[in-house]
């Protein structure tokens, strides 16, 4: 078998995460495969659906829940839209765990500070579950997360059951305007919030992913509150085909994001040429 | 280096032995259009050793333009079953590489290795042993010994035959697989002779080379490092199509894509095909966001990948200086008068 090919997955539960966007749990067909399979949070595979294509996805469960594996994605292009047609018991294919991943068992003892915006959620939530599942390995918990609308907040029930949670602090915004009457959670963009927030970088780090734009802005927000570009983490999403540092596509100078990255510190990023 | 000398008259009979040994024989040989290609020859006629440059390079028998990943078939209650592409091992053998591009393959075999093997690749490399013929230098797109190569360079090549006049070549015997094609067919190769011949043929053709190439682009390093945003790539682009004529011939670019090839309902193959970074397509994100935005960043992307990237990740050089991108290019793009303007430019910053 070429590195190439795929194992086969099972459609298990199809969720609707927002009107575009939705997430697939994906069992392996063969039981050997899903004995053995591992990855760490932050790794990524090559979905495909059978003539279709192949497209690249964060894992999006964590690595403490074992047996399956999450994909959230947003119907854009073939590869989505084929994905979306799917229905449970469905087939379809995996490669992977790629990538390297965010630094965990190093991270036991500290705080940790996620912040999200959009569908960026996904890869971050593989980590967020990844220490709730070990919760008390960790210090504080504090979740940022943002979207354009009310309507585009991805994993609903668990931002719900996060905020429930006395040993997570979780703060959700919208942007102004994508508000309903209902809404309680606060009205404003990511960095903003997550300076009210104001969480402690003593002892802690930050997991940040989303658009571009708000990563750019809450850098600075991060550095104000003492956050230093090596206790900032974020895992960048570019293109990919074979996402084993060979077809090319996601080079950023002599960096492969497909093995040296996805996930990079802000110190790391800093020496990357600006072309990401 | 073990050495060996070999006749015109031989070459040919080695190749008529290969092929009637049932080993796939391929080089320098006439499209039906008249231009040189390296293809694979039915009989030794057809070898045309004294061409100059192929117009395509080496790597298409190594990595085909397409080529097959896998077979899918859906069968009952949605069951899908996989069917591996054979692995490529047929014993082939190429006469008459030019040495650039024995070199470029070379130079692949880093990143087709590297943590992930690529085994079609390998099974290629492994099955197929590589006679070069020393290069006498073509012309003013040849810059070899400005990538720290030379015409008769011996990376990539399992032996290495140079013009000792008479029709004759010095055959020099570069790896294991080379010698075992000598010991295999010992009737066509004779005790060594030529070495002063040998000798002047390749200094010859070195400093002809050397003569109208750039400087070396080795130590422009540091320089294109330090001006990652410069006018120069924009100046560069003017002339660019986006075509992708440069990467197709290239010895050594091998970007591709994987894409899925329904046959009938429920049937189909996931290919490889080559690609190029200088269509935009190539890495815009599903948001729209591409980060390499305009032609004069994919210029820049396909000239510092070559230079700066893949020795940086890798120690060596990912041009071997063939001159064909500058041949192929519609809109006069010429690699050589590129790097002699960085060379210019790192020389007035210092």
């Amino acid at each position: 078998m070429n590195v190439y090919q795929p194992f086969t997955v099972r459609v298990a539960e199809v969720t609707d995460e927002t009107a575009d966007t939705r997430t697939l749990k994906l069992e392996f067909t063969d039981p050997a495969v899903a004995e053995r399979f591992d990855f760490r949070a932050g790794q990524f595979g090559e979905y495909s659906v059978f003539g279709a294509g192949e497209c690249t996805f964060c894992i999006a469960s964590p690595p403490t829940r074992k047996g399956y594996i999450e994909c959230s994605f947003k119907s854009v292009g073939k590869v989505t839209k084929a994905m979306r047609e799917l229905n449970v018991g469905d087939v379809m294919g995996f490669r992977g765990p790629y990538g390297n991943h965010f630094p965990l068992p190093s991270l036991y003892g500290k705080s940790v500070v996620f912040v999200a915006g959009g569908i960026g959620l996904a890869p971050v939530r593989c980590v967020i579950w990844n220490v709730l599942d070990l919760r008390d390995k960790f210090k504080d918990v504090t979740i940022v997360y943002g979207a354009r609308t009310v309507a585009d907040l991805v994993y609903k029930r668990e931002l719900e059951e996060w905020g429930k949670r006395p040993d997570v602090k979780l703060w959700t915004t919208v942007d102004p305007g994508g508000e309903t009457p209902d809404w309680k959670g606060k009205v404003g963009f990511v960095p903003a919030i997550v300076e009210q927030a104001a969480p402690s970088a003593r002892d802690a780090v930050a997991v940040v992913c989303g658009p571009p734009i708000m990563i750019k802005f809450t850098l600075p927000v991060l550095k104000k509150l003492g956050f230093t570009d090596d206790r900032i983490y974020t895992t960048l999403e570019n293109r990919m085909k074979c996402g084993i540092g060979k077809c090319g596509r996601c080079n950023i100078g002599h960096v492969y994001v497909c093995k040296d990255g996805p996930v990079f510190t802000a110190a790391e990023m800093a020496a990357l040429p600006p072309e990401f | 280096m073990n050495a060996t000398t070999i006749s015109s008259s031989d070459l040919s009979g080695l190749a008529a032995d290969l092929l009637a040994a049932r080993v796939r024989v391929a080089g320098p040989a006439r499209a039906s259009d008249g231009t040189v290609e390296y293809r694979h020859a039915g009989a030794p006629a057809e070898l045309v050793l004294d061409s100059g440059v192929p117009r395509r390079s080496l790597k298409e028998f190594f990595l085909p333009p397409t080529e097959p990943l896998f077979a899918w078939r859906t069968g009952a209650g949605g069951r899908v079953e996989l069917l591996e592409a054979p692995l490529p091992a047929d014993p082939a053998v190429v006469i008459g590489a030019r040495p650039c591009d024995a070199a470029g393959i070379e130079a692949l075999d880093k990143v087709m290795g590297w943590d992930y093997r690529d085994e079609p690749w390998f099974a290629r490399r492994e099955a197929t042993t590589i006679v070069s013929l020393a290069c006498a230098g073509f012309d003013r797109s040849c810059m070899c010994t400005s990538v720290g190569l030379a015409p008769d360079t011996t990376k990539g090549s399992d032996l290495l035959l140079v013009p000792i006049g008479g029709g004759a070549f010095r055959a020099e015997v570069v790896t294991a697989k080379g010698a075992r094609l000598v010991a295999a067919y010992p009737a066509r190769f004779r005790p060594a002779s030529g070495e002063a011949e040998a000798e002047a043929f390749r200094k010859a053709a070195r400093e002809k080379v050397a003569a109208s190439a750039p400087p070396a682009a080795d130590p422009l390093r540091p320089w294109l490092d330090a001006h990652f945003d410069h006018p120069l790539w924009r100046e560069a682009s003017l002339r660019c199509h986006g075509c992708g004529a440069c990467a197709a011939v290239c010895p050594t670019c091998h970007c591709f894509d994987i894409v899925d090839e329904p046959e009938t309902v429920g049937t189909g193959v996931r290919r490889r095909n080559w690609d190029t970074c200088q269509t935009p397509r190539f890495t815009i994100h599903a948001s729209g966001h591409n980060p390499k935005n305009d032609q004069p960043a994919r210029i820049r992307q396909r000239v510092l990948h070559k230079i700066v990237i893949y020795p940086k990740k890798f120690g060596e050089m990912l041009c071997t200086g063939c001159g064909r991108c500058s041949r192929a290019c519609p809109g006069g793009m010429d690699l050589p008068e590129v790097l002699a303007r960085i060379a210019a430019l790192a020389g007035g910053a210092q």
